[in-house]
């Protein structure tokens, strides 16, 4: 019995320490078995009043268990103090993190980076064209007369040029004809670009815009294709199923020419306020090549068919943003520009 | 346009409601606008297109339309104007001064006129389409011209000479027109005129002094054509739009003309007293218009089209429109075009017939054939787009401001107005001028922004114009600022900083930074300005802006800014990347402090240090910088180590005592020792 009763001595310190999670209650529980008046002390204390028979059984036992005891509580100790006080590494992990710069992009070039990722994936090449654009590619290589209304003063930009005349762009479509005077069909490329109306600004109206356009021509381009290739882009511009409409229109460089809708992107079709219940949203213009824009880039008359439409971004990143003002993005104001 | 949808039903003989209408049209004609209903009339609102003014600008035209858009023959039930042609009678002349801009001129001289109110039926109609009834002649006027689309103007007769001159207004000539405003004309404006004086400023609005007052008994009623060109530059130049020269400015059929009159004389006669009688009539017009042909390729209408659409149902399209193809009908056939459809010259323009009354709905989707290949990449605008994204990363926003500012912007920052673009018909003075750089502009940002940020980091992609003399070029450029107000230290530093790591993360390792010379000040820090330099070939700038300039816009912080031309910087050849052995050996470093001279420059002490260090230098820092009692005081640290071997203390003292001795004979800098 007296082997049993020195085992579970040793087993009860050694599951009370166990549990133990600060030195103070430690250095106690070791004070209780080892310490003057200490459970094991007594123990030990008593050997001398007991048999010698007994002595010789308890008294290694004892001692053993009290070096265990030494050392359980000397590497228990040694755990405790290595121990990480989690309490005092507490952080507040909602306040705010060290502010680091980081700059924002402009919407419009965030707007233009998702067409032309678009684009270039169906196999589009990205072409620019000059700002400040000749007379001739901006409308007479694209057809329009030289009485044309958009001639007007009070719509078109003129610079003072001593030479020919010159306009700051009205649209992206004088670089059909620049590229189409270096390159021979099949083809299809986008063209972005900033381009310029002279008419005074409102909440709607700005003079300097960014404009978007794609020309495609080969032997056989048709409607169907127009209207496959928009429907492709604006799925997955809108990431959903967006649905293509076609309405008349007259363009002095396309014909037939069409304005084009797409089904609303909040409704799908189904009308709503955002759509002002229509079911479809006007977006741009479009239309099959011209013959005579042919002409003037150097291909024969009526040997090749293409397609070209146009949209502007703003309109786009008003639609996607939900911004109110189209002012804002030539405003230069970073509380606009840093929402985006 | 705005049309009385009953005029239209009885017209077309269609059966559908307004919104029904409204919906055909949009799809296959014509934009609807907007629609009013008071009492039995609805005003319906169409956008024609610029291309139609020439007949669909009336009810009829519009009836047609619709009867074709349902795929019906318009009814041949409608015969207005049907009045025999009369000749040349009675006494009034008419003088065509110049049948390019007065290609016809009909006039008649109608008698026994009583002036007084319409009839209700025709005021109702009016009103339905938003014209003011005023009397008799006037209504029947504006009724005919809603009905046919042609102009009409009726004179009183008595306050004329009897006949009608068409001419170029005389020099300082002045005329009172309808609206009592009093016009002094341009030599190039059309007048119709009598012998004594301008009767009306020709197609756009009539003469105050020959109207139709009640007292008018007799009248000389006008249905002309006139040049589109001409009539476009008279009303502009005068600011006034009338129905008439909305409609003369699209270009109208001459034939109309002949139309307009009888429909009119018709009207006249029935509504403005019993015995009006026709005393006089004289019709001018050389040069008769005849329907002209086109060969239309069935085929080819089909494959632009992407559809096929049968013969007889393309053949069903134009004869409704009144479009006669001629002859055998195979694929290639002859058509008639009716000379009111001006706008039809074109195979494609046939095709456009075909395909918007065809309905584009119809035409299926289908992907084009086309070859498979990678396109060629825009390797400019890649590079702008990474640009951008370094950019950012390093803090910077991007702005987008106007390509345009003024000569006050010029003579802010320091530039010539001679070098500059100038706008002819610029909105404001402000914008009068293409810019010729950007950083113009983005001082106006920075000036707007601090007023929400301490700290403002802007930077543009933009166009950049120049005058060089007559020969304009313009340039894709990049530029940005850098404004921190909490600070007191000069900005330059922080953007240098920033373009170093911009230029470094493109790859450019081997970048020199230049202080400016005097000839290229502008409105850069004269003496806080680098130029950027790749192999001796400078591709930009980045400096503070002179204090005076910050001045001139109100700006009390410094600011530094940076220019880059993306085209010479794209051009620059990157060098190849290419692995430098790690040393297995220590690297000590040393630290060196000294005074130097005020015009002694830092890169040439570290030019100096590694040159004489040789390759055992392999680091050279700047850790401190101060002045004191005007003396300037650097201290480096410089990273010393061999790939060979562990130096040794005497090694590494024998090399720095020879990069010192070398400082202080070479740069007569002193160092602490």
């Amino acid at each position: 019995m007296p082997e049993k009763e020195i085992k579970d001595i040793g087993n009860s310190f050694f599951e009370e320490i166990s549990k133990l999670s600060d030195e103070r209650a430690l250095y106690a529980v070791k004070v209780k078995y080892v310490g003057r008046n200490g459970i094991l002390t007594k123990i030990l204390k008593n050997l001398k009043n007991i048999s010698s028979e007994q002595r010789k059984l308890i008294g290694p036992l004892a001692n053993n268990l009290r070096q265990e005891i030494e050392n359980a509580f000397e590497k228990r100790k040694k755990e405790l103090s290595e121990q990480i006080d989690w309490e005092k590494e507490k952080l507040d992990v909602t306040l705010p993190g060290k502010k680091v710069e980081i700059g924002r992009l402009h919407p419009i070039t965030s707007v233009y980076r998702e067409i032309e990722k678009i684009f270039s994936s169906m196999g589009f090449e990205i072409v620019e064209g000059p700002e400040l654009e000749t007379d001739w590619y901006n409308f007479t290589s694209l057809n329009f007369p030289f009485d044309h209304p958009a001639r007007d003063m009070q719509d078109t930009f003129w610079v003072k040029s001593p030479k020919e005349k010159m306009v700051l762009r009205t649209h992206t479509s004088p670089v059909q004809v620049r590229y189409m005077e270096k390159r021979k069909p099949p083809f299809r490329i986008i063209v972005p670009g900033r381009v310029y109306r002279n008419e005074a600004t409102d909440a709607a109206h700005e003079h300097t815009l960014h404009q978007f356009e794609a020309l495609v021509v080969g032997n056989d381009i048709n409607v169907g294709n127009f209207k496959h290739i928009a429907k492709q882009f604006f799925s997955a511009f809108f990431g959903k199923n967006i649905d293509i409409r076609l309405r008349p229109s007259f363009f002095p460089f396309t014909e037939p020419s069409f304005e084009f809708d797409i089904s609303c992107t909040v409704c799908g079709g189904k009308k709503c306020p955002s759509c002002k219940n229509a079911g479809w949203l006007e977006i741009g213009g479009a239309g099959m090549v011209n013959q005579n824009v042919f002409v003037s880039a150097g291909y024969p008359r009526n040997k090749y068919q293409g397609f070209a439409w146009g949209f502007g971004i703003e309109r786009l990143a008003m639609m996607k943003y939900k911004i109110d003002d189209i002012r804002w993005f030539e405003s230069g104001d970073l509380r606009f520009i840093k929402q985006f | 346009m705005k049309y009385s949808y009953n005029w239209l039903k009885k017209l077309s003989g269609t059966k559908k409601s307004p919104r029904e209408l409204a919906d055909l049209l949009t799809m296959r004609a014509f934009e609807f606008e907007d629609m009013k209903t008071e009492g039995k009339e609805t005003q319906m609102e169409f956008s024609i297109l610029p291309n139609r003014g020439h007949d669909a600008l009336s009810h009829i035209g519009m009836a047609r339309e619709i009867c074709a858009c349902e795929g019906r023959k318009f009814p041949p039930t409608l015969n207005v104007g049907s009045v025999p042609p009369r000749l040349n009678v009675g006494k009034i002349k008419v003088e065509i001064r110049d049948t390019k801009i007065c290609p016809r001129y009909s006039g008649a001289v109608l008698e026994n006129i009583r002036v007084g109110a319409s009839p209700k039926w025709m005021q109702n109609r009016l009103l339905a389409c938003g014209v003011k009834p005023i009397n008799n002649i006037v209504d029947i006027t504006n009724y005919v011209m809603l009905e046919t689309g042609q102009p009409l103007h009726a004179f009183d007769e008595s306050k004329t000479t009897g006949n009608i001159i068409v001419r170029k207004a005389k020099k300082g000539e002045k005329i009172k027109l309808l609206d009592e405003k009093i016009y002094e004309l341009k030599e190039n404006n059309l007048v119709i005129a009598d012998s004594e004086k301008a009767l009306a400023l020709a197609g756009v609005m009539g003469g105050f002094d020959s109207s139709i007052t009640s007292k008018t008994t007799s009248i000389i009623l006008e249905s002309a054509n006139f040049n589109s060109t001409s009539i476009r530059k008279a009303r502009a130049a005068h600011n006034i739009i009338t129905e008439s020269s909305h409609r003369f400015e699209r270009e109208i059929d001459p034939n109309l003309a002949e139309t307009g009159m009888n429909r009119a004389i018709e009207l006249l006669k029935e509504f403005c007293g019993k015995s009006v009688e026709v005393t006089a009539f004289a019709d001018t017009y050389p040069k008769k218009v005849k329907p002209w042909r086109i060969k239309l390729d069935i085929n080819y209408a089909n494959s632009l089209l992407g559809e096929n659409i049968p013969i007889s149902k393309i053949k069903n399209i134009l004869i409704n429109l009144g479009i006669k193809p001629l002859g055998n009908l195979v694929s290639k056939w002859d058509v008639e075009i009716p000379t009111r459809r001006i706008d039809l010259k074109s195979q494609e323009d046939l095709v456009e017939e075909i395909g918007r009354v065809y309905g584009y709905e119809n035409i299926k989707e289908q992907s084009p054939m086309v070859e498979v290949k990678t396109p060629p990449q825009n390797v400019k605008r890649d590079f702008e787009n990474k640009l951008r994204d370094i950019l950012i990363g390093l803090g910077f926003s991007e702005v987008m401001n106007y390509s345009f500012y003024g000569a006050d912007d010029i003579a802010k920052c320091n530039l010539k107005i001679e070098d500059h673009i100038e706008v002819s018909n610029a909105l404001s003075l402000d914008q009068q001028y293409l810019r010729r750089n950007l950083v113009t502009n983005l001082l106006k940002n920075i000036n707007l922004n601090l007023k929400n940020f301490p700290k403002v980091q802007i930077f543009e992609i933009g166009k950049k114009f120049r005058n060089n003399k007559g020969n304009f070029a313009e340039y894709d450029h990049l530029a940005g600022a850098l404004v921190d107000s909490l600070t007191k230290e000069t900005p330059f530093f922080e953007l240098k900083g920033k373009i170093e790591a911009l230029l470094l993360n493109l790859g450019y390792q081997n970048v020199k930074f230049e202080a400016l010379t005097n000839s290229e000040i502008k409105f850069w820090h004269q003496n806080r300005t680098a130029k950027l330099l790749i192999d001796n070939q400078e591709f930009g700038k980045v400096g503070e802006i002179n204090p005076r300039i910050l001045e001139n816009y109100g700006i009390k912080k410094r600011v530094a800014v940076f220019g880059i031309k993306i085209s010479i910087l794209l051009e620059m050849k990157l060098p190849e990347k290419q692995y430098h052995l790690i040393s297995k050996f220590p690297v000590v470093e040393r630290d060196l402090s000294m005074f130097i001279g005020k015009n002694t420059k830092y890169a040439d002490i570290v030019s100096n240090i590694q040159k004489n260090g040789g390759n055992l230098v392999k680091d050279v820092g700047l850790f401190d910088i101060f002045e004191k009692e005007g003396e300037k005081s650097l201290a480096l640290r410089l990273k010393i180590g061999s790939n060979a071997k562990t130096l040794t203390s005497e090694e590494i003292d024998a090399v720095m005592k020879k990069i010192i001795f070398a400082l202080e004979k070479d740069l007569k800098v002193r160092v602490r020792k």
